[in-house]
């Protein structure tokens, strides 16, 4: 429950963050707090209290002591794609410093919203 | 050799990361690849195209058998609109050929296979979490691509996309977590069989989840606020790979999971409801613009909302005339934006003022946008026309006249601005002599694309007898889950 309730406020912090700040740097840090928050939720549906990796390395371990261990791979596969596109948005970002010398979205805003 | 589904993600994915290498030893190498690519798929269609109408192909991926492995489901309404995907995307190639001439094209095209590899995946994949994988891949191509100009509103249109579109992945990822936790299982024939395992609550929640998440990128409305910008800021070609490639795969997903997991008449009610809130907002937000991209990008929105809510009646002929709908739309908004494209080129500049005249000196690329928005108006003899009639005759036949009235109020807004367009094109005006000339692969792209839009709309045929199959197969949850399940 615990594990529940700390990512769950790690996503809301995220969405604050991305819908309050008006530094594009913040918002991408918030889009990145939002990832690891969803992260650590689907980890915690697959936590099995005591329990060990999911690996038969000893003859006394069963099954109901091991963590599901699917959550935990697909966790491995969105870190690596929230990577991609913290990567993709920094990229942006420089360039629309380069392009208006501040990071501040309201001075950005040519485009209507 | 057997041709597999598994090679319609496969091969592009591939040509993604063997053109920057081409890229080192010849240009024209880079820029002939996509094609190759997609003449090697359409051969694939053809081969698969007839089996998959009679029975779907499930394809499973490393072994592992379903529900545990992940599956390839290439049923009919895949089929049907990988199909479509790959003669959007041979054309886009014949355009960009001349088109995108500005460096660095390896990697336009690399972007461009990347955005194939994850369309496709998206409407093949059998597993959950696989379509959130390939949604990924879509949207991050996409995303490059809208700044691929490098200019400032580029970068800001991306910039936006970008953040709209990872909530979206976000909440999507979620509802995939959910459904996890109560289901135990991610393959979506699986979860359909298990769904009441799922609490009302959590079930609405999840609901709500995959229809914003998805949303975003099928344009319902009020999700959309990322398309205008992004169509207008990237390079033309690209704003035919939005409205023809990845709204459908966005739009398919979101429908395919509805009509799975939750086909009840209030949802369909829902979506009716939010269909027309698109479709009506889009349309006058669309007579609003000046600009001549920024209005066909509201347009597709607004022929996203006709398509919704054709799904949301839900009936046989209803289905069958939205994957009609959604067929012609790829491929008459992708010969709407190559002729703006190059109209915008030609005249110089974004507004549909400065189209006057073009008509006259430009004839050939102004007739190929006149045929287009005549198309989409839904005039005969253009394949429009059938979509739109089909449409209207199914709510008909519902009985829902109000609806009617909206799709029909939808259309003749749609119809002015289209038209005021094109009569700024022939308005008869001194413009200052241009040597600057379409080229021939520009010219034959968008031929070729009028050439498919009148020969569906003189026989209708051809098409229509494959919505029959390809509606059943999306409505008709038992044979997914027996087929998927095998």
């Amino acid at each position: 429950m615990l594990y529940y309730i700390g990512a769950i406020s790690l996503i809301l912090i995220g969405m604050y963050a991305v819908l309050t700040k008006k530094n594009l740097l913040k918002i991408v840090i918030g889009l990145s707090i939002v990832d690891s928050g969803v992260n650590l939720l689907f980890i915690s549906v697959g936590y099995v209290k005591d329990a060990t990796a999911p690996i038969f390395s000893l003859p006394s371990l069963t099954a109901d002591k091991m963590v599901d261990p699917v959550p935990q791979a697909l966790v491995l596969t969105a870190i690596v794609i929230g990577l991609a596109t913290t990567a993709v948005a920094l990229g942006l970002v420089i360039r629309l410093y380069d392009h208006h010398k501040t990071l501040n979205i309201n001075k950005i805003r040519q485009l209507k919203w | 050799m057997e041709f597999s589904p598994v090679l319609y993600i496969a091969i592009p994915l591939f040509a993604a990361f063997l053109i920057p290498l081409l890229g080192k030893v010849s240009k024209t190498l880079v820029k002939l690849t996509p094609g190759i690519v997609f003449l090697y798929l359409s051969y694939g269609s053809i081969l698969l195209f007839p089996k998959a109408m009679e029975k779907p192909i499930v394809q499973v991926v490393a072994g592992f058998k379903p529900p545990f492995g992940i599956s390839l489901y290439y049923g009919a309404t895949a089929a049907f609109l990988i199909t479509m995907v790959t003669i959007v995307g041979f054309v886009i190639w014949l355009y960009s050929y001349k088109f995108i001439i500005r460096e660095p094209i390896e990697k336009y095209y690399m972007l461009f296979m990347m955005l194939i590899t994850g369309s496709t995946g998206i409407l093949l994949t059998g597993d959950m979490f696989n379509m959130f994988v390939f949604l990924e891949i879509t949207s991050i191509a996409a995303y490059s691509l809208t700044a691929f100009l490098r200019d400032k509103d580029g970068a800001e249109a991306a910039f936006k996309y970008l953040l709209i579109g990872s909530f979206s992945s976000t909440f999507y990822l979620l509802s995939v977590m959910i459904i996890y936790s109560y289901t135990g299982t991610l393959n979506f024939a699986d979860i359909a069989g298990k769904i009441d395992l799922i609490p009302p609550m959590a079930k609405g929640f999840v609901l709500v989840l995959v229809l914003v998440g998805m949303g975003i990128e099928a344009e319902m409305f009020p999700l959309n606020g990322w398309a205008p910008d992004a169509y207008s800021q990237a390079p033309s070609p690209v704003g035919a790979v939005f409205g023809g490639i990845v709204v459908k795969a966005g739009l398919y997903a979101m429908i395919r999971i509805v009509f799975l997991f939750f086909k009840t008449p209030e949802v369909m009610q829902f979506l009716i409801f939010m269909g027309i809130l698109t479709l009506l907002i889009a349309e006058m937000a669309a007579m609003r613009q000046h600009q001549i991209k920024r209005m066909l990008a509201f347009s597709s929105i607004g022929q996203m909302g006709l398509v919704i809510i054709a799904l949301g009646i839900g009936t046989m002929g209803s289905t069958s005339a939205a994957l009609f709908q959604m067929f012609n739309h790829a491929l008459i908004k992708s010969l709407l934006f190559f002729a703006a494209g190059y109209l915008v080129f030609h005249s110089g500049s974004k507004q549909i003022e400065d189209l006057e005249g073009l008509g006259y000196d430009k004839p050939v690329t102004s007739f190929f946008f006149a045929v287009g928005a005549l198309a989409i108006i839904g005039l005969p003899p253009f394949s429009g026309f059938w979509s739109k009639l089909l449409i209207l005759v199914s709510v008909a036949k519902a009985g829902d006249i109000a609806i009617l009235l909206l799709i029909l109020t939808g259309s003749v807004i749609e119809a002015i601005y289209y038209l005021r367009a094109v009569v700024k094109l022939y308005t008869r005006k001194e413009v200052p002599d241009n040597v600057r000339r379409t080229p021939i692969s520009g010219l034959v792209a968008m031929g070729v694309l009028a050439a498919i839009i009148l020969y569906v709309g003189l026989y209708p045929g051809v098409i229509e007898k494959w919505l029959a199959p390809a509606a059943n197969n999306l409505l008709n949850a038992a044979d997914y889950i027996k087929a998927g399940l095998f």
